[in-house]
């Protein structure tokens, strides 16, 4: 009963902590912070969610994981407490998918349907209470990788969108665009290789890896260019510079939390990154 | 840098619920038993498959949830306790749809003739019943093709629950539906739940076209009308074993 996930959603006190509505960075867009695509997630009341859900999307190699470190620290020194989400990252099922992986023999339905059990994982135990205390959530990709992969896959646009209706629709969501032969570039000269999903391998597409790396990325591309529309995407020039797009994104943020100041330098820690 | 584009909604034309994919393109034939739990179905689909088997058929069976793929996912979820309604279900699809994708579509293209116990009117029954959307669960599962027949055995919930009761020396958790948070009495919350199965099966009977089997009608009899209708509905002589 402790464990019931409807009780505590339930009995949150009214002054626990005061829903946004009435403070001055509510007004900045005039709309509630958090709604759901279609039908809400069993048990979630969308007015409890006073946080803010960031998401940057953009293949491998768009620099969204150093863009995820330099915003995180920003957001803390201007006060707010971060959370992540990402891939693969749930307690529930975020092993057995790189188990999975490491076998190759998979099917892509199956495949699909367990990353969104680890997508609605992490969305229900770690993100939902994040956004319930007003932290600012920000996710290394999102529903709209899950949807392109496999829908490059010969899965139904229309069937994983039905899936995901019951996600939490983003209050942000920038696409980090780069040229797959640039994502190419910096994967390679990071890892020294091309793994063997994301140049999508499982697909037949071409035994010459890049030829192959490329072809996928390029249909991800397009999937993506469609999800931008029907979602309204921030697109960004992920081939621009890494202080150049922190640039862009703190602005485009800063605005939509209502805060100021956007100045910010990396710390020491972080300086590696700037470039 | 930043395009502004207005925050379109995607999914501002609600399609209507699917059924299960349609006509076949296959040459075998799928046959499956629902029902809450002591209704009865096992024990058919059990004497239906020996009868067939001991006849030489080409058959298959199958069950819900047997698949490898996550049972560690399962077993620590449910120890723990981490399973919501959203994530119990999805893990389920998952199992479903590598048993789909790798057992019951290449045996029915393989001219097969499968048994299932339990299929996806189970998700659409329990997880109904958890408070995941009927619209929802249509779509995860719109994938499975639709059965041949669909046998429904309806047992009155007292009679199901003291079957089960009787023989069990402790409910599961989620067995119990103890995560719906109706009855800190195990025994009580399983009553609940399964009677708001039970209710979500009968609204399925003839959107779905179940065959309603009545569970309290002795074994022997049951089973020789089960048998009966199979024969009537599925030309049997295509899975029959092959003349030398």
């Amino acid at each position: 009963m402790k464990r019931s996930q409807k009780k505590p959603l339930a009995t949150v006190p009214p002054n626990g902590r005061p829903a946004r509505t009435n403070s001055k960075s509510a007004g900045v867009l005039g709309a509630p912070p958090s709604r759901f695509y279609g039908t809400t997630l069993p048990g979630v009341k969308p007015e409890e969610l006073s946080g803010t859900l960031i998401v940057i999307e953009g293949t491998d190699g768009s620099g969204r994981s150093t863009q995820i470190y330099l915003l995180t620290e920003w957001l803390e020194s201007q006060g707010f407490a971060v959370q992540t989400m990402g891939l693969r990252r749930s307690y529930l099922v975020g092993e057995d998918i790189d188990a999975l992986l490491a076998e190759n023999a998979v099917t892509p339905m199956t495949l699909a349907l367990m990353y969104s059990t680890d997508f609605f994982d992490q969305l229900e135990r770690r993100i939902l209470p994040a956004l319930r205390s007003g932290l600012v959530v920000l996710a290394d990709r999102y529903i709209f990788t899950l949807i392109a992969r496999a829908a490059v896959r010969g899965i139904a646009r229309d069937y994983l969108h039905g899936i995901y209706e019951i996600a939490l629709r983003p209050d942000l969501t920038f696409w980090l665009n780069v040229r797959p032969e640039v994502a190419f570039d910096r994967e390679f000269k990071k890892s020294q290789t091309i793994s063997y999903w994301e140049s999508g391998r499982d697909m037949s597409l071409s035994n010459d890896l890049f030829q192959s790396f490329i072809r996928y990325q390029s249909m991800i591309k397009r999937e993506f260019e469609y999800l931008s529309k029907r979602h309204g995407f921030l697109e960004l020039d992920g081939e621009s510079s890494v202080s150049n797009v922190n640039r862009v994104l703190r602005k485009r943020i800063a605005s939509h939390l209502g805060i100021r100041s956007t100045q910010y330098k990396p710390s020491h820690a972080l300086s590696h990154l700037w470039r | 840098m930043v395009t502004t584009t207005p925050d379109i909604s995607p999914a501002a034309d609600p399609a209507p619920a699917k059924q299960p994919a349609s006509k076949r393109a296959y040459p075998g034939a799928l046959v499956v038993v629902e029902g809450i739990d002591g209704s009865g179905k096992s024990t058919q689909l059990y004497l239906l498959k020996r009868w067939l088997e001991i006849g030489g058929y080409r058959t298959h069976f199958t069950e819900w949830n047997s698949s490898p793929l996550v049972k560690s996912a399962t077993r620590r979820g449910k120890q723990r306790r981490l399973l919501t309604p959203t994530t119990f279900s999805l893990l389920h699809s998952a199992d479903f749809a590598d048993r789909c994708e790798r057992q019951i579509m290449p045996l029915l293209h393989g001219g097969y003739l499968v048994l299932a116990d339990r299929y996806i009117y189970t998700a659409f029954a329990r997880d109904g019943a958890r408070g995941c959307s009927p619209h929802w669960l249509r779509n995860l599962y719109s994938f499975a093709p639709a059965p041949d027949i669909t046998f429904y055995f309806r047992a009155p919930l007292d009679v199901a629950v003291n079957r089960i009761l009787a023989g069990r020396p402790k409910l599961k958790y989620y067995e119990a539906g103890m995560d719906l948070g109706i009855s800190l009495d195990r025994s009580e919350s399983f009553r609940i739940f399964q009677e708001r199965i039970l209710n979500n099966y009968d609204q399925m009977v003839e959107t779905d076209h179940f065959v309603l089997m009545d569970g309290t009608v002795r074994v022997n009899k049951l089973q020789k009308l089960m048998r009966q209708i199979v024969g009537e509905k599925i030309s049997l002589q295509q899975f029959a074993p092959k003349k030398k």
